[in-house]
């Protein structure tokens, strides 16, 4: 091999599984039985959603698109919905305003503490999370926040700060500085030189930061009913009530309504995503 | 004031607001659930007490809650661990079409939203539900309830932890330099013996982290046995959660919430301690 396709060719050493035939027959069954279980639940969730009704021993049931109407004309629904569509995005935008200019200081500042205090960022992951949120459920208490806006976009927002923190600071760090000391020294000063430089490089590292906080926020389910319950109930709070006491294909429906945002932020972001964002993220 | 003294104010308060924000959801409610749990009572002498944790373990349920809570993380653990470390081996070390497409699939859990995900998990595994009717058609007509149990449990945990394991594996893989593997090979070391002598010492440090965070991720949860799993025994986060909600007991709530974090904290040291180190190296 020479040294430009060692550098060019992807990593790897074939030799590891390589033996033909057998291995590539397990390789397969291997896969689609992982492919089963993945795939599995949520086709039938799928199907589900489409079902007037399904009985056993059926493999496909009636379809029917009955329980949309029923769904989306459940005003209880369309208030989660709408409490949903007010909490996530505030709460990524608050956390978005105060995590980027700290990111970047991560990134490219010297200041005393640095290393530990970016490491502080993982202290939530370091709680069995209904636990936090049960004490943060007393302290909220006691601050009146329990069962207010506020207090349900504080609580969203801690799943948000790791996102927003972590994958920018990964990101400003791997923009070269030339470009930016390249700026400077043509005389734009330091924040012409952020937004017209290093921004625009940034900035699809920071988009899938916003998506991955987003879809944290908006998919708080534990959080969002302890701290919400009874009057600020979002759409995954809803889902609760929906799979303990309505017919399944309600919950099957309001499952794809929820999963609409995360689906959107998939295809929107995938040329992010398949650059190797994702895995940079959760390369801590 | 000189540049770098500058440098270091502007940094410190450029990350000082969501470091407050930290404080405040984070230390702020644990430091508060210890010290209010620890404190005497009205009427109660000064100094600390822990009669209110004596009290909540003397209950049997919440011991057994405990107990199975620590069981069916550890058998999650194990599962994700035992089907994540050979897929993350496998897309790291296998080219083709087969990889790339494994690599679509497996992530996506990662977009499903955990009550999503539970409730999916229900309509495949219930009684009459896609897999017992798929069973069923093939002539197999009694097996044990898949849900609403332990299994149940177990099943959800690895489903949406598979590919957070995978990825931090991976990473830790793709960090391994290939000539490393190379000349290992080329002095003579087996497909086993390179595995065990140069990629597992190698990526060590994502495995502990790999380990610990599921292990906290799982014992933390509460959605997926509130959900799946049955009515008792039940993981100590729905038992904490009914308290808090339900009993309106919240002092017995948050001294569970405690509990919680001491036997996480036991597992936690190990995490911060692999990625301290392993900063200092980057």
């Amino acid at each position: 091999m020479t040294a430009v396709q060692a550098a060019a060719g992807p990593p790897s050493p074939s030799w590891f599984w390589a033996i033909a035939g057998m291995r590539r027959a397990l390789a397969l069954g291997a896969f689609l039985a992982l492919a089963a279980f993945i795939l599995g639940p949520l086709l039938t969730l799928l199907v589900w959603a489409f079902a007037g009704a399904w009985l056993f021993p059926n493999l496909l049931p009636e379809f029917s698109l009955t329980w949309w109407s029923y769904v989306l004309g459940n005003a209880d629904v369309v208030k989660a919905i709408r409490m949903s569509l007010l909490t996530a995005p505030v709460a990524t935008a608050a956390s978005a305003v105060i995590c980027i200019p700290a990111a970047y200081a991560f990134a490219r500042l010297e200041f005393p503490g640095r290393r530990l205090l970016l490491l502080s960022f993982l202290s939530a992951n370091a709680f069995p999370k209904i636990g936090l949120y049960v004490s943060i459920a007393t302290l909220f208490y006691r601050l009146d926040l329990m069962d207010t806006f506020a207090g349900v976009v504080l609580v969203q927002m801690i799943n948000t700060l790791l996102f927003l923190i972590w994958i920018p600071t990964g990101t400003f760090r791997g923009i070269n500085r030339t470009l930016e000391e390249a700026a400077r020294d043509a005389g734009a000063g330091p924040l012409r030189t952020f937004f017209q430089i290093t921004l625009p490089i940034a900035l699809p590292g920071l988009i899938v930061a916003a998506m991955f906080a987003f879809l944290a926020a908006f998919d708080d389910a534990q959080g969002t009913l302890i701290v919400g319950t009874p009057n600020h109930i979002t759409m995954p709070v809803m889902m609760y009530t929906l799979v303990l006491s309505y017919p399944q294909p309600v919950g099957a429906v309001f499952s794809v309504l929820l999963s609409l945002p995360s689906l959107a932020f998939l295809l929107l972001a995938q040329r992010y995503l398949r650059a190797g964002y994702l895995a940079a993220g959760y390369s801590l | 004031m000189t540049e770098s003294r500058r440098q270091g104010a502007l940094g410190l308060a450029l990350v000082l607001p969501p470091l407050c924000l930290l404080f405040f959801l984070v230390v702020v409610p644990a430091v508060t659930a210890v010290v209010e749990t620890l404190a005497p009572g009205p009427g109660g002498s000064a100094g600390l007490t822990v009669a209110r944790y004596a009290e909540v373990l003397s209950a049997k349920v919440i011991r057994t809650d405990i107990a199975f809570s620590v069981v069916v993380t550890l058998i999650s653990v194990a599962a994700v661990f035992v089907l994540g470390y050979p897929l993350a081996l496998y897309l790291r070390f296998s080219p083709g079409r087969l990889a790339s497409l494994l690599a679509v699939v497996f992530t996506i859990p990662l977009f499903v939203p955990v009550v999503i995900a539970s409730f999916a998990m229900i309509t495949f595994l219930v009684n009459h539900g896609l897999v017992s009717t798929v069973l069923y058609r093939l002539g197999i007509e009694t097996f044990p309830p898949l849900v609403y149990n332990a299994t149940g449990i177990v099943l959800t945990e690895v489903w949406a932890s598979l590919p957070f394991a995978v990825l931090i594996l991976g990473a830790g893989l793709q960090a391994i330099d290939d000539s490393l593997i190379d000349s290992a090979r080329d002095v003579g070391a087996g497909r086993v013996r390179t595995f065990a002598t140069i990629i597992l010492p190698l990526n060590a440090i994502p495995t502990r982290i790999t380990l610990t965070l599921l292990f906290i991720s799982v014992f933390g949860s509460f959605t997926i046995p509130y959900l799946v799993g049955g009515n008792a025994p039940q993981m100590l986060g729905v038992t904490m959660t009914n308290y808090l909600t339900q009993y309106l007991r919240r002092t017995d709530a948050v001294t569970m919430a405690v509990l919680a974090f001491v036997i996480a904290a036991a597992v936690g040291v190990v995490y911060v301690a692999s990625v301290s180190r392993r900063e200092r190296d980057v």
